[in-house]
Formats: C-alpha cells, structure tokens, sequence
C-alpha cells in the first residue's frame, strides 16, 4: 500500500466518526495549546529580558564598587564609606580607563540631599536619587525629552515616570518637559547655594548652640528651581541630576577658625590691649567634598564588547575595589526562566499525557468496530504491517490535527495575551511591545510532538489490529 | 454489461495442492478436526462446489485454500510453493494478487462508495490512483454496475452489493474466486443472477470454488467436494448439468 493511500484512508477513518475524533483531538488541542502557550511565554520572556539588558548595554557593563562582594544588582546602589578600602576616586577612574577592552567609565553618585520636590503646589517626598556622567555608558529609557549631556549642570534634572505620573502628568509627559519645579533640601545643608551665616559666637566656641544664632544652629532648608528636561521610565520614585551639579550639592561648608584666624585674632587683641572687649574672632568659610572624601558611589565601566566583560573585571578587581557583572544575573534569570519551563512544560506534558490515553481509548474503539473490516482487509492481501501502519498513522493524524490547532489555538491567545501584557508593561514605565511570539521552530516543535505522541499512542491499538486472527475477524459481529 | 472476458489478462493457471491437511480448532475442553487429513488437487479454470453440513470444516478448507487460515499439518502448496510455511508477505501477496474472496454477508464497506470498495485490492496492491479508479470502474461495469460507482453500500440491493463484492474479487484479475455461501443472503432469483455471474468467471477461465450448503447449486459445479467430520469425499455430477457445459 502506498504512502498517500495510507494517510488517505487514514484520514477518511477519522471523517466516519467525526464527534470521537473531534473530542479526541480536543484534548490533544488543549494540551498543545498549553505547551504552545506556556513555551512562547518562556522564550519570549527570556528573549525580552536579555533584549532589554542589551538595549540598555548592560551586557557590556561592570559595575565598580569600594565593597568588594556586591552581585551586579547591589553594586548599582552601593554606597562608598571614608573607612578603609579603596575609594572610588578620579584617580582610580584613570586606572581603570587604561584597562584593556575599556570603553569608557560613569562615575555614579547620589546626591541625598533633597527633601522634597514641590511643583504646583504639591509637595512630593523624593526619595531616589541618582547622578552619572552623561557620556554614553548609562543609558536611560526616556519617555519624553532627552537625557542628560555633558552641557548640562545645576538646575536641570529628570524625573521618573512614577513622578510624573503624580505630579498629573500621566500620559502626556512631553507637557512636563521645560516645567520649573521647585527642590527643597534636607534642613542643615550647607552645599552650593545654601546661605551660610558666620555664627554670632563668643571667642570661646563652647558649642552648646543655645545663644541666639550660636554655633551648631542648623541653617534652614534651601530652594532650588530646576527644569525638568526629560521623564525616564523606572518602576521607582528617583530623580536624576547631573554629575557636575551633584558634586557641587555635595559640597560641606562651614565657617571655622582657622590657624590663621586665631593668630589674626591674638594679635588684633593684644593691639587692643589688656582689658579691652575682646574682638569678635574672624571666621572663614571652609568647604569639603563628600566625592573627594568618601569617592564615588560606583563607577559603571563599559567594556568594548560583552564577551570582554569579565577579563575587564577581573582586572579592576586587581585594584582593591569590587567588580561585577550583568553576567551572574543573568545566569540566575536564565536558570529561573528554565525552572519555569521545565515546570509548565511539565504542566503540558501531563496534559498530553491525558491526551495520548485518549487516542488509546479510541483507537481500541475504533478496532472493535473496525474489526470485520480488518478481517475483509487482510482478506484482500493487507500485510499485518499494513494494518499496523494504517492505525498508526490514523493515531498520529490524529496528534498532528490536535497539535496544529493546538498551536493556532495557543496562537490565538498569545495575541490576547500580548494585549494585557502591553498594558501591564506601560503601567509600569516598559515601553508597550508584543513580548510572546511564537518562533516557528516552537510550531514545528509542538506539531510534530503531539505527532509522535500520537503514532506512539496509536502503536498498541494497532499492534492488536495487526494480531487479528483474519478468519475469526470476518465472523466477529 | 461487458463480457468478463474484457476484464482478464494473461495467464490464469494456478495449481492448489492440499497434502494431508489437518486443521483442529479447540472450543472449550472439546478439540474440533475441521480438516482431517484432507488431500486434494484443484488445477486451474475448475469450478468446485464444497458442500456439508454447517461446521463440517467446508469454510475452513476454503480459508487455508484462500490463505488467510494455515494448516497445522500437512502441506497447502500453490504452483510448487508451500503456502503452510509461508510468511505474513507472502500469504498477503498470494491473496491479494491470486484470490479473490466472496462472502455471504457481502463485507462491503458501509462509509466508502461501489467505486472505493472495488478499488480496495487495488489500493492494497499498490496501484496508483487513477489507474487504480479505471481497473475499478471496469470491474463495475463488468458485473453491471457501472452507474453506481459513487453510492454507498446502504443505496444498492442486497444483490447490487454482491456484484459489488465480486467486482471487488476480481479487481486484480486472480485466478481462484472463493464464494463462501454468496446467494446465502438473498431470494432466489438473485441468487440465480448471482451464480450467473460467477458462472461467467469461471467460463472466463477462473477457477471457481463455491461454498455452498445448496444442493442445487453445487450441482451445477464440475467437482463436488462433500466434506462430513472434517473428511474429504468428492462425487462427480452428471455432465450435461455442469456449468462448464457448452450449453
């Protein structure tokens, strides 16, 4: 018998009963549709998840931190200490741009010193902060407006979409692009643009601060007004403002007597001479930078390409300070993506399980009823093996047409699914874009599975046609 | 209706040899010889009727002669071949290229038309499709029923379905019809047009062999072949009532 008569007869088999086979090949559908649909969730959310690490290059990333034992995702919001260790200063950014494979270094850091942001009216708590260099490295998702360059300085920041979002610019964040909002510091901070008064002291600095305008007063919050030049997509409340303005933010200052000072003022007494009041003492202005003192937060280190990444931080290791990669997250995402699957594939694999008993069940069925049939066929010169065949091939036909309505089912809700998952993403600041897709290798995977699965199921039926004894099954009634 | 002849080709000169051929069923504790040490030599274009009470063993000789039964002892040999000894292919071959069976309750299919059960030897066989349609087509016309190829077995009589079967029977131009009891299910005369037709076959140079418990029927056989406890006896009916006769 040949091949296309085989399938042909096969599949006019199968039209006789149409209710069975159709119920048959429903649950095959239900389980391929669920393997269809639980396998393009974990490829796609996969593929998504490394095409998001590459668009915003931090595949090609090491992320520098004075503590040497952060991962990759606590090295981002790693904080520097003055202790020990070594600091992330300018002089180490030089070190480490003279490293092989190194592209270039983001100095990052956070200037905690704001309190609130007000803007209409609405005071709003600020509570992430962050500061880079605008020289490529870091690269942010921006909704509207622009990022950071390297002209911008004091006065300028960017805000998250979760800002925006509250300060009633939802959905139409290019309005808030220009705005003037108003940043109010912490009480006590004394950077650039904090009034600092001389304090009305006695000669002896017994700094109890209970005199009017002692020592040890804290100066009052001081107001910024910044223009907000573009909104960034984050799940987090944080700001963003240039490194040039957070440096000088992070500036302490203090009025302090000075050696100077003090021989200035002796001298001026003893001029006065003895039993005079004695002169107020001169004070002077001094300031400190917390960058200098404590060094950078981290530093993001961008190598020449992905593969370069861990020769780079290996040898940024070797400076004292700690190194990691994007590498380790995303080893630990990809093994979270293959539990995944493993567990809903299992979960289809059940499903098609149930299903393969089902295509037992009715090909045991349809031999009972067949079997004056079998007997007429082997009568007319069917080998067993063409008996064999035709059943076998009936029960895979049977697998192949639930699999491939099984895919277009799974199909079907994946583009429902992407609705939902589209809403969800822009709800959450991710640009919107069909994450589940369905690679044709999937459909092809899925089709001739529950193809095989089929056949398989069908090899014990057949066998029993095959076995028919031809005389006692033309006699069988 | 087309002379039968139109439907034949080549060489029709199969030989059966049966050598003490035993064939024992067990039902139950009770073992039944349907075959008890039979011999017998059918050589080709004979028509034979085998008659005898039912469970004689008359259908069992017909299947191991038609080689979907085998023998336990003895030799069942076909042109100098032994058939007992051969294997699942070989039988399938023999009986899809040298046999063509009849039965009583026709076995058509209920789901297929006239056209696509004739073609069922065909498509066994290997033919192609349209080849295949033609044979099937001719095979139908030859039994008279070439308006009828696209209805189903549940659209023709119950002799329109036996004329089915045997275009069905000849469809691969065999050389040994076997008809088990093929007027068995229907009146008389149909049962007479029946015969008619197989009558042509063996004219047509076939060898006939009708099963039959009709004693009027096998007398128009050239051979009558009694079969009584699973032994063979044969008697010769009289010339001028032969099928084969001139008539």
């Amino acid at each position: 018998m040949r091949g296309v008569d085989l399938a042909g007869t096969s599949l006019r088999n199968l039209r006789r009963q149409k209710l069975r086979s159709a119920l048959t090949v429903f649950a095959i559908v239900i389980g391929a549709a669920s393997v269809t649909i639980m396998l393009a969730l974990v490829t796609s959310a996969k593929d998504f998840f490394i095409s998001q690490l590459e668009s915003t290059g931090q595949l090609q990333q090491v992320i520098v931190s004075q503590a040497t034992d952060l991962d990759y995702e606590h090295a981002q919001y790693s904080n520097s200490s003055d202790g020990t260790g070594v600091k992330l200063t300018d002089a180490l950014v030089s070190k480490i741009s003279a490293l092989p494979h190194v592209t270039a270094v983001a100095r990052n850091a956070s200037p905690y010193v704001f309190d609130a942001l007000v803007y209409n009216g609405q005071k709003l708590t600020v509570n992430n902060v962050q500061a880079s260099d605008a020289n490529g490295v870091i690269v942010r998702e921006v909704l509207a407006g622009r990022d950071f360059s390297t002209a911008d300085g004091a006065g300028t920041i960017l805000v998250s979409q979760p800002y925006a979002d509250k300060l009633g610019f939802k959905k139409r964040y290019n309005d808030l692009i220009g705005q003037q909002v108003t940043l109010l510091t912490r009480s006590g901070f004394t950077g650039e643009g904090a009034k600092i008064t001389p304090p009305n002291t006695g000669p002896t600095n017994n700094g109890n601060g209970n005199g009017p305008g002692g020592d040890g007063q804290q100066p009052p919050p001081t107001e910024f007004q910044a223009t907000v030049l573009g909104v960034v997509a984050d799940y987090d409340n944080t700001l963003y403002f240039p490194l040039s303005w957070t440096r000088a933010l992070l500036t302490n200052r203090h009025y302090e007597m000075t050696e100077a000072d003090r021989l200035a003022s002796e001298e001026a007494n003893r001029r006065a001479g003895p039993g005079s009041q004695p002169q107020q003492p001169k004070l002077t202005l001094v300031s400190t930078n917390e960058l200098d003192q404590r060094g950078y937060n981290s530093l993001t280190v961008k190598a020449d390409a992905a593969s370069n990444v861990d020769q780079v931080a290996a040898g940024i290791r070797a400076l004292g300070v700690g190194a990691a990669t994007a590498q380790s997250l995303v080893d630990a995402q990809l093994k979270v993506f293959q539990i995944l699957g493993f567990v809903l594939g299992g979960i289809g694999a059940i499903a098609l399980v149930v299903a393969a008993i089902g295509v037992i069940n009715t090909m045991l069925m349809a031999i009972f009823e067949r079997t004056r049939e079998i007997g007429v066929m082997r009568a007319c010169g069917a080998t067993r093996a063409t008996v064999r065949r035709l059943f076998t091939v009936e029960a895979g036909l049977l697998g192949m047409l639930g699999g491939l309505v099984g895919v277009a089912a799974g199909y079907g809700l994946s583009l429902v699914a992407n609705v939902f998952v589209n809403q969800q993403l822009s709800a959450n600041s991710v640009k919107a874009r069909d994450i589940i897709g369905l690679p044709p290798w999937l459909i092809l995977a899925v089709v001739a599975t529950t193809t095989l699965i089929g056949a398989m199921a069908g090899l014990y039926p057949a066998l029993r046609a095959s076995r028919l004894n031809p005389v006692e099954a033309l006699r069988y009634e | 209706m087309l002379d039968l002849v139109e439907s034949w080709s080549g060489s029709r000169s199969a030989v059966v040899e049966l050598r003490n051929v035993t064939r024992t069923y067990r039902m139950g504790d009770e073992v039944v010889r349907a075959l008890d040490g039979v011999n017998l030599t059918i050589e080709p274009g004979t028509f034979a009727a085998v008659t005898g009470p039912s469970g004689s063993g008359k259908s069992t000789l017909a299947n191991i002669i038609g080689g979907i039964d085998a023998p336990d002892s003895g030799t069942m040999t076909v042109n100098g071949t032994d058939l007992a000894r051969a294997n699942d292919r070989e039988l399938s071959g023999y009986r899809n290229q040298t046999i063509g069976f009849v039965f009583q309750s026709f076995n058509l299919q209920s789901n297929a038309t006239a056209l696509e059960n004739v073609a069922l030897p065909l498509t066994l066989g290997g033919m192609r499709g349209a080849q295949r349609r033609e044979r099937a087509r001719e095979c139908l016309e030859a039994v008279g029923l070439g308006d009828r190829a696209t209805h189903r077995p549940n659209q023709l009589s119950g002799g329109q379905r036996q004329r089915v079967a045997i275009a069905r029977a000849l469809a691969n131009r065999p050389s040994i019809v076997i008809a088990d009891e093929p007027t068995g299910n229907l009146d008389s005369e149909r049962g007479e047009e029946i015969m008619g037709l197989l009558g042509r076959l063996h004219r047509d140079g076939v060898t006939l062999l009708v099963i039959t418990h009709d004693l009027g029927l096998a007398a128009k056989a050239q051979r009558i072949l009694q079969i009584r406890d699973g032994r063979l006896t044969e008697t010769r009916p009289a010339q001028g009532r032969s099928a084969g006769g001139t008539g």
